[in-house]
């Protein structure tokens, strides 16, 4: 089930937070905006889970503990879709 | 089968694979409901050393719509968790198992129970103990009391979740043998000697979930209905499966860990619905799928393709059968929103417009003294497809119904062929039976007692 209203505030939050959760900062090559990302006192503190089911949409599924956050951020998307293409 | 192995994804998820749903007032405590859901289908009795037991990473619910809206009004919803008390030994046992918590009984299992009502969850009972497997005589010595002290009380309800022999029966190598049912395979397409079934289900155990409820706390009115005619005297029930969303492969562990929500994987209300109803193409999006949604698959109950088949494959013998093809009115009513008042003189389970696929039990219908395994069709309206008992011939009753017994019911002008009224796979069942009083299935078979079956290539 998703919730809503953890996703307005991690759409809110965009990159900062999912960063953070996933570790996107070494994935992404270490860019400048990656770096600079901070953890919010609400961060996961378990493992997390991110599935980009459509590469065309901006909309990334985290997966953590029995919840579903579904979060439409396009540099998200991005900056995920680039890792797994090795960038 | 019921729902053994019933869709593509499912058989190979048997941990999750829903068998057979029950729902009957209980003959015994007739102010009770009996709920049972069965899982984890053909475990060979001597399946060690890792023998059978319920998913820790499964949620496994029974539902029950009591307000005509197909939805889920109740759930319990059961989770378990397994133990290793020696970590040094592979052996499920070091010993005889003397008692549910004996100490030799490496890998004991626990669950608890939660009930989901309005949205709200509350746990109403944890770390109750399954009984171990029926390993063998020296093992197991003495089953029976094993079971017995796995049977739970919480509150003034009583629960079970272990191994029971498996009650359904079915003669899956013949019927599944191009529609063959080896009473009348000599009238088959390709004829052979007429024969006795052959129950396949014989010497298999399941895992069941055993839910004894007072009829007040699952009636729409929290009342103990009397009156068959009234609407609120009927629930909807299911059972279902759900794994999390995400699985991931944990390396380190060397198993799968889980993230993300519940989702349904498996559910399962009348019998055989998803089995021979359902294309096999559409199988594992019904699994997916709610009751409520099940307008979408009504088009394979109006016009199942089962029907079309029997005359094809039993030349000559259905041909009022084969000249039918109004809109099956009578299975969509058996089958998708219970059965209006004035079909059946006395009897109703009409849980409303919304098709969906549940066993619906009309509360007030007490049990009955002597149960006709025919249900409905043989005039005893306590069993199928009122509910279902146990012991209810539900491969002959809906044999006989989707080959026209039932089509009169709404429609007076067809004549059923008459082998509508015979039709039997022959089986009955040669398992650990029923008993009298809860859990009401049968101890499962041992691993040291049941001999291996015979095969044969020609």
């Amino acid at each position: 089930m998703s919730d809503t209203s953890r996703r307005k505030l991690l759409a809110a939050g965009g990159a900062s937070v999912a960063a953070g959760t996933v570790g996107l900062a070494g994935l992404a090559g270490g860019s400048a905006q990656a770096a600079e990302a901070r953890r919010s006192p609400t961060s996961a503190k378990e493992s997390v889970v991110a599935y980009v089911r459509d590469h065309r949409s901006h909309e990334v599924r985290l997966m953590v503990r029995e919840r579903e956050v579904v979060v439409h951020d396009r540099d998200l998307a991005t900056r995920i879709l680039n890792a797994a293409g090795g960038r | 089968m019921s729902s053994h192995r019933e869709a593509p994804e499912m058989a190979k998820d048997p941990v999750a694979d829903s068998t057979d749903v029950y729902a009957f007032v209980s003959p015994d405590r007739p102010s009770t409901v009996t709920l049972i859901a069965n899982y984890i289908p053909f475990q060979a009795p001597d399946g060690g050393p890792n023998f059978y037991e319920f998913g820790h990473d499964v949620a496994y619910d029974i539902h029950i719509s009591n307000r005509g809206k197909a939805e889920a009004d109740i759930t319990y919803r059961f989770r378990f968790h397994t133990e290793i008390r020696d970590p040094k030994t592979f052996l499920y046992n070091t010993g005889p198992i003397t008692s549910i918590h004996d100490k030799a009984w490496n890998r004991p299992q626990f669950y608890s129970v939660t009930r989901i009502k309005n949205g709200r969850s509350k746990v109403i009972a944890h770390h109750l103990a399954c009984p171990p497997v029926n390993v063998g005589k020296r093992s197991t010595p003495d089953y029976a009391a094993l079971a017995k002290q796995a049977v739970h009380k919480v509150g003034r309800r009583r629960v079970f979740a272990g191994q029971r022999a498996d009650a359904f029966h079915v003669d899956l190598g013949s019927v599944f043998d191009l529609g063959a049912l080896r009473p009348v395979q000599n009238l088959h397409l390709i004829p052979m000697a007429a024969d006795a079934g052959r129950n396949s289900l014989q010497a298999f155990n399941v895992h069941s979930i055993v839910l004894q409820v007072p009829i007040s706390e699952v009636s729409r009115k929290g009342d103990v209905p009397s009156d068959p005619a009234k609407a609120s005297s009927v629930i909807g029930v299911w059972a279902s499966a759900s794994r999390r969303k995400s699985r991931m492969f944990d390396k380190s562990e060397g198993r799968y860990v889980g993230h993300g929500p519940w989702e349904q994987v498996s559910r399962l209300g009348n019998p055989l619905f998803n089995e021979v109803i359902t294309p096999m193409s559409r199988k594992d999006e019904w699994n997916a799928s709610h009751p409520k949604g099940d307008a979408d698959f009504a088009k394979y109950v109006d016009h199942p393709e089962l029907a079309r088949l029997l005359p094809v494959l039993y030349p000559g013998v259905f041909p009022h059968l084969a000249a039918y093809h109004k809109k099956r009115a009578d299975l969509n009513a058996v089958l998708l929103t219970g059965i209006p008042s004035g079909v059946v003189p006395g009897f109703q389970n009409f849980t409303g417009a919304v098709e969906s696929d549940m066993l619906r039990l009309n509360l007030a219908i007490p049990p009955t003294g002597s149960p006709n395994s025919l249900g409905l069709l043989g005039g005893d309206a306590a069993g199928f497809p009122n509910g279902r008992r146990i012991d209810d011939d539900v491969v002959a009753i809906e044999l006989r119904a989707v080959a026209g017994l039932t089509i009169p019911l709404v429609d007076p002008s067809f004549t059923p062929d008459g082998a509508a009224g015979v039709l039997t796979d022959g089986t009955t069942d040669t398992n650990g039976g029923t008993t009298k009083t809860f859990p009401y299935l049968g101890n499962p078979g041992g691993g040291f007692q049941t001999e291996p079956g015979t095969t044969a290539v020609a």
